[in-house]
């Protein structure tokens, strides 16, 4: 079916970046890439019927987080030979942690079978409408967490990143 | 409105000492510190009225007369953390910055009641994020020292990824019982694979937070690097309130796997306090030092929590009362000196005893409680421990752990014996310590010595913890 | 309206794009020459790194930014059931409101608005 190649290519390209995000030499592909892996993923949101996390994923991540990513490289004032090269060991010890997690993970998702997965086109729940209603009726006591949560941050960017009056 | 007294009423706290600070000009930010310190102290009092269990919206606030014993804990160190650094906010680089110190000392404190009472993972997540992320901006305080800058840097990066794996965990566990409520995910969890890995992911983000080991990298740097009365703050109260939530998640909710997390903690406490203990020998900077012995004793709380019983629970919530006096008091004793002196490594405080004996002394009695020396409270909490764990049949590790008290008690001698037996051509000279100081290493002492001797806390704590799961 | 649809605006969106900067690369007229590739045509060669650090301020502003565009994606569903929900909604996002505005005072307060 149609949805099932868009789906098939998402995935694709998603992993794709994803991978090329580490791969890649220079700190500013890797951020052009992760923007490229957040396009992807948003994109897979729409798949589930859930258009506004999509906007929101692209407004919030490959919008406002990107340019922080951005800001920070630039600040940084990376150099090329200033990356550390990591001893021989560690990549290969890194690389036998990550394969075991990566196969427990595909073992364990094979094994698990998926019967309760509801048809999201049906459920209609990733609607602007349904999430709201979640959001401001059960999840109220979370959402004004956050806001004290944004006020926190706030003041802690403030404190960190206001220059010191001497 | 009641039920949720202690989070209105920091919250409150809050936005009024938000606006007096906006209000506040530049050069009278420190008159902000006493009705801090006043408003703090008003809310803790309250707390202790008896107020009315119950749960709201459905199950999302979960107020119980535990979670409100325990808040009131988390108040008092609060309290005392407030009081301990008003000598070290008053220094000229800070005095700027006084009341945001207060105001992310209280939003993490409100994050941390709010994770204690939920009843529910986004919730918990959220209480989580909010006593995590202010923190480290609290790292940095002094961001114009590299040290606490990196120590800011290290604590989100770890907290950050630590976060990321717990919540990768929490989405399985939504995937596999379609809810998010603590109360309707306990029947569903029947330990297929897949809630197995759930509940693996959700305990490395924990373990990150209490600093287990192996995930306890990040301590030693960041409890360095930080400002003394931040790196308190850390190793107390933060650590407090995640192993209380994290206690209660392991009965209520996976109790049904308990047969597999048992095991899972059983190896993680023998390594959290061997490796605590055997890093803590080595150490000079005494940071560092009661970093590793903060890591030895998270070790020894996992002793409770792996007897699942009504003692288990009990006796975590215990030892952590006892262990906020114990190493708040500690940590006060280094915060003045470090403050005054600029002096962290033990071989400074050669000779302590003869110049300031009233600091030593109280390091002295500090470090016998953390040790488990018996008049003192810090005994009783270990014992308690120890008997939880020993009456679910885990006689090996209880005989672990009993070894390993015996070399805590070692190197804590070692800090001891500076203070009171070396000599020293250049000892710290004589501290003429505030008021404010004097206060907070009171009422640590009086915490230690009192609870030590009065056995009713103890069964206080028993008749809350009944009936949890 | 489906994901499929949507979807296939994308595509035909990126493929339009995409045919109009190859279709110009093929009809477009080309020459190249050494000075075609510096970075300005005229004036004189840059020397050392063209890499420059930027100021922390940017990072003060994203940040603020950021926070407010995080803010603003909480009112959008919130909008959209205001009227189902009627005053509870309203209640709720004006405690919201009042908290964020004395973020915003506070930043606005400390200076952290101010371009130095």
């Amino acid at each position: 079916m149609f949805t099932e190649y868009i789906f098939h290519f998402l995935s694709i390209l998603s992993l794709f970046s994803a991978v090329m995000v580490l791969a890649s030499k220079k700190p500013i592909h890797s951020v052009l890439f992760l923007t490229l892996a957040f396009f992807a993923i948003a994109g897979h949101y729409v798949l589930l019927n859930a258009q506004f996390l999509a906007v929101v994923h692209v407004i919030v991540y490959a919008g406002a987080i990107m340019v922080l990513f951005l800001f920070t490289v630039m600040l940084l004032n990376l150099n090329k030979d200033e990356q550390s090269q990591k001893p021989m060991w560690v990549k290969i010890m890194a690389v036998i942690a990550g394969g075991m997690l990566m196969l427990t993970l595909i073992g364990i998702l094979r094994k698990y079978d998926i019967q309760s997965v509801q048809d999201p086109m049906t459920t209609q729940i990733g609607l602007v409408k349904n999430l709201g209603k979640i959001l401001y009726n059960d999840y109220f006591v979370p959402f004004e967490l956050s806001s004290v949560l944004f006020l926190t941050a706030m003041v802690g960017a403030v404190l960190l990143g206001k220059k010191e009056q001497i | 409105m009641l039920i949720m007294r202690h989070e209105l009423l920091l919250i409150a706290i809050t936005v009024i000492l938000l606006i007096v600070e906006i209000f506040l000009p530049n050069t009278q930010k420190h008159k902000i510190i006493l009705p801090a310190i006043l408003l703090m102290a008003a809310v803790t009092v309250i707390g202790f009225f008896p107020g009315t269990p119950g749960v709201l919206f459905g199950g999302m606030f979960q107020s119980t007369q535990l979670t409100m014993m325990f808040k009131n804990i988390l108040n008092i160190g609060v309290l005392i953390v407030f009081i301990q650094s008003v000598d070290w906010l008053k220094q000229d680089q800070n005095k700027e910055k006084i009341s945001e110190f207060f105001l992310l000392m209280l939003a993490t404190l409100i994050g941390m009641n709010y994770m204690i009472s939920s009843g529910d993972f986004l919730m918990f997540y959220i209480g989580l994020e909010l006593a995590t992320i202010p923190v480290a901006a609290l790292a940095a305080f002094e961001r114009l020292k590299e040290k606490s800058a990196e120590a800011g840097v290290k604590l989100i990066f770890s907290s950050a990824l630590s976060s990321g794996i717990l919540l990768y965990g929490l989405s399985m566990i939504y995937g596999t019982t379609g809810t998010m409520y603590f109360a309707d995910v306990a029947p569903l969890i029947t330990g297929v694979p897949l809630q197995v890995l759930a509940f693996i992911f959700f305990f490395a983000g924990m373990a990150f937070k209490i600093s287990l080991v192996p995930f306890h990298l990040w301590t030693a740097d960041v409890y360095e690097g930080a400002p003394v009365n931040v790196t308190s703050y850390l190793s107390v109260i933060s650590k407090g309130a995640a192993v209380f939530i994290f206690t209660i998640i392991l009965y209520t909710v996976f109790s049904k796997i308990a047969v597999m997390w048992s095991d899972l903690i059983y190896v993680v406490t023998i390594l959290t306090i061997t490796v605590g203990n055997l890093f803590a020998l080595r150490q000079q900077n005494l940071k560092r030092f009661l970093a590793f012995s903060s890591i030895a004793q998270a070790g020894f709380i996992l002793l409770g929590v792996i007897g699942q019983s009504q003692l288990g629970m009990t006796t975590v919530i215990y030892f952590v009362l006892v262990y906020i006096f114990s190493n708040l008091g500690a940590f006060g004793v280094v915060g003045i000196i470090s403050n005054r002196t600029g002096k962290e490594n033990i071989n400074d405080y050669d000779g302590l005893y003869r110049t300031n004996p009233n600091l030593s002394l109280v390091m002295m009695l500090a470090l016998f409680s953390l040790a488990g020396i018996p008049p003192l409270a810090g005994f009783f909490g270990k014992f308690f421990l120890f008997t939880a764990a020993a009456k679910q049949g885990y006689y090996i590790l209880v005989l672990i752990a009993l070894i390993n008290t015996i070399i805590s008690l070692y190197y804590y001698l070692l800090v001891i014996k500076a203070m009171l037996l070396n000599n020293s051509d250049h000892p710290i000279a004589k501290i003429r310590s505030d008021n404010y100081t004097r206060l907070g290493l009171l009422i640590c002492v009086a915490g230690m010595v009192i609870i030590g001797f009065t056995s009713s806390i103890y069964e206080m704590v028993f008749n809350l913890s009944f009936g949890l799961y | 309206m489906s994901a499929e649809s949507l979807i296939l605006f994308f595509i035909v969106g990126a493929f339009l794009v995409g045919f109009a900067i190859v279709f110009s690369i093929f009809v477009a007229p080309t020459s190249t020459n050494p000075q075609k590739a510096e970075p300005y045509e005229c004036g004189i060669p840059t020397e050392g790194l063209t890499w420059l650090q930027f100021n922390v301020g940017y990072y003060l502003f994203a940040i603020i930014f950021l926070i407010f565009d995080v803010e603003a994606v909480f009112i959008f569903p919130w909008a959209v059931v205001m009227k189902e929900m009627g005053m509870i909604a309203f209640v709720e996002i004006v405690i919201f409101f009042f908290v964020l505005g004395l973020g915003l005072l506070y930043a606005w307060k400390k200076g952290a608005l101010k371009w130095e």
